[in-house]
């Protein structure tokens, strides 16, 4: 679907994306990262908007930076963070003119438009404007114009924003029904990771133009499988303390607890290691990591970007 | 609990749609006009210049008709002679100044709405180039004025032609004066509120630049004109401008300004404010 090699993005001296090379499934994928990250530059080169500084990649198998770009934007759908809507046209006006936009007839767009906020249980409120709607409403539009074309690939930032939690549901019910029954593809970019956990089943965490993490979710939660929780009966010496490497990457040590994660998601290891170094082993505690850990640990560098497909 | 559709229909094609400019356009006139503001604003204005024109032309029927009007009569034989004044004098600053003012209010809001409202990230996610875009906006902001200024040129000749015959005076010949002077004057107006709107962030700002432009240089050129005695020093102003295309192109014998200055400040006005409505509006300008 989307795949970068050694891609860089400048904005004069500022280096937004710093030597990306990414390949991305068909599916559902979380964007993660703090503000500042380079998720609108990523968005914004995948649209076409913004030319590579150096390097490049493929976007549904159009090459980036070219004069297809303007085609390729008819292929997919973009639902902004922001309230991009017209504020005095109805929610079918817009969606309508969105579509046509993007390369129905009109006959088509209002077709489609009709069935789109079907789709997005808006059939009732649609002739009117949208000043007058929720914010669960007015995210429904947002993801309706985006859907309107039936893109092969669609870009949702930030689609909970706002919303309560029953609001927040429904939406990551929508994303998954967009993938579920209409078979697109979906570029979620959001900073609160229970969404993302929820409907993602691949992950993408960006800081500083960098990717610090990728892989599945599968992959991802296999990973943080292997984290466990030590604790020996004795304190261990130096000597024992050196040896526990072998064991695993020790991410952290503190009162006595070593937090490790093994090189395999096996439990008995810790038992034969305890045996091999002549310690007594009093506490095995799976970490039941959720993505937060994975965010904080990749934020901070103690995860590659490769680390994920061991 | 909203009820959601099993599904959508199968994917349409999207080759035979309309050119972006052509659909942005629309839009954006149908916007325009739809709004309770400008509804008012267009009508208001239209029928207020038509009202004037329909009187003036009154007027001169009755003073070519009526034996009460002789002397009258006399003064317009003498004064209004048909001639290359009388059609200037048909888009002039009775016409040109509410038109500003219908500019700055319906049409300031074509570029600043959109950053108002953010659509214009939106609008370039979609296939849109910058290119298009700003044709789109461009063409609007032209039709709007020639819309209005139309009937000037048609109204009058076509009631000359059904007065007086296609063989009669002057008449017949006027809309081809009149119809390049209001191209361009509907080009340059729709150039400086572009621009304006391009730089403002809401209308009701967009309105404040564009009568900020348009007062400013007449402030401006009023001051070079009166310290270096030259009054083509005018041409800085598009107000002054937009008023000196019909007196050219008709030919009038003490036009407000001469024809290299009158070129010069257009082109040179067009330039500029196409320039900043381009650099303003590109995509790297919009944020996602």
């Amino acid at each position: 679907m989307i795949s970068f090699e050694n891609l860089e993005v400048r904005y004069g001296p500022t280096v937004a994306l710093k030597n990306l090379s990414l390949t991305l499934e068909d599916g559902i994928v979380g964007l993660l990262g703090p503000n500042g990250a380079g998720k609108s530059t990523l968005l914004k080169t995948l649209l076409g908007l913004l030319r590579p500084t150096t390097g490049g990649g493929h976007v549904l198998g159009i090459p980036l930076g070219t004069s297809e770009a303007a085609k390729l934007r008819g292929r997919i759908g973009y639902m902004p963070e922001y309230d991009a809507l017209i504020e005095d046209s109805s929610a079918y006006e817009q969606v309508a003119f969105w579509g046509e936009l993007s390369g129905l007839t009109r006959e088509q767009a209002r077709d489609r438009a009709h069935e789109v906020l079907y789709f997005v249980a808006l059939d009732e409120a649609r002739y009117r404007p949208v000043s007058g709607y929720s914010t669960g409403m007015r995210q429904r539009v947002k993801l309706a114009q985006a859907l309107v074309h039936s893109p092969e690939l669609v870009f949702l930032d930030e689609p909970t924003n706002g919303l309560d939690p029953d609001g927040r549901k429904r939406m990551l019910d929508l994303v998954l029904k967009v993938r579920a029954e209409l078979g697109t593809s979906v570029i979620m970019a959001s900073h609160l990771l229970e969404d993302v956990e929820r409907v993602s089943d691949q992950l993408v965490i960006l800081d500083k133009g960098e990717v610090k993490a990728a892989g599945s979710m599968a992959g991802l939660r296999k990973m943080l499988a292997k984290r466990f929780e030590l604790r020996f009966l004795d304190p261990l010496n130096p000597a024992q303390e050196g040896q526990l490497t072998e064991l695993g990457q020790v991410l952290e040590h503190r009162n006595g607890i070593y937090d490790v994660e093994l090189a395999e998601a096996d439990p008995v290891l810790p038992f034969r290691f305890a045996e091999e170094i002549g310690a007594v082993l009093v506490q095995l505690t799976p970490r039941h990591d959720r993505l937060d850990e994975v965010l904080i640990r990749a934020l901070r560098g103690n995860l590659s970007a490769t680390q994920e497909s061991r | 609990m909203p009820i959601y559709a099993p599904s959508l229909p199968p994917r349409p094609e999207l080759t035979d749609g309309s050119h972006p400019i052509t659909v942005l356009t629309r839009f954006d006139l149908m916007r325009v006009i739809k709004r309770k503001v400008g509804f008012f604003i267009f009508g208001f204005i239209f029928l207020t210049i038509l009202l004037i024109e329909l009187i003036v032309l009154w007027g001169k029927y009755l003073i070519n008709t009526s034996a009460g009007f002789k002397g009258f009569k006399d003064m317009a034989n003498t004064i209004l002679t048909q001639g290359a004044d009388y059609q200037a004098g048909l888009i002039d600053w009775w016409l040109l100044v509410p038109l500003w003012f219908m500019m700055a209010f319906m049409v300031g809001g074509l570029i600043s709405r959109d950053s108002l409202y953010r659509i214009r990230p939106l609008i370039y996610a979609h296939p849109v180039r910058p290119q298009d875009y700003i044709s789109s906006k461009g063409l609007t902001a032209f039709l709007i004025p020639m819309v209005v200024m139309l009937p000037f040129a048609l109204v009058p000749w076509g009631l000359s032609v059904a007065m007086a015959g296609a063989s009669g005076p002057i008449w017949a010949t006027a809309p081809l004066y009149l119809l390049p002077a209001a191209m361009v004057i509907a080009l340059l107006m729709a150039a400086v509120t572009l621009g304006a709107s391009a730089m403002a962030s809401s209308p009701r700002a967009s309105f404040g630049w564009v009568l900020g432009i348009v007062l400013g240089t007449s402030a401006l050129g009023g001051v070079f004109t009166a310290t270096l005695s030259n009054k083509q020093w005018m041409a800085m102003s598009p107000y002054f401008l937009v008023q000196a295309w019909p007196q050219l192109i008709c030919r009038v014998s003490d036009p407000l300004l001469k024809w290299l200055p009158t070129l010069a400040g257009t082109l040179g006005h067009i330039a500029l404010w196409t320039w900043i409505a381009v650099v303003r509006t590109k995509p790297s300008e919009a944020v996602l």
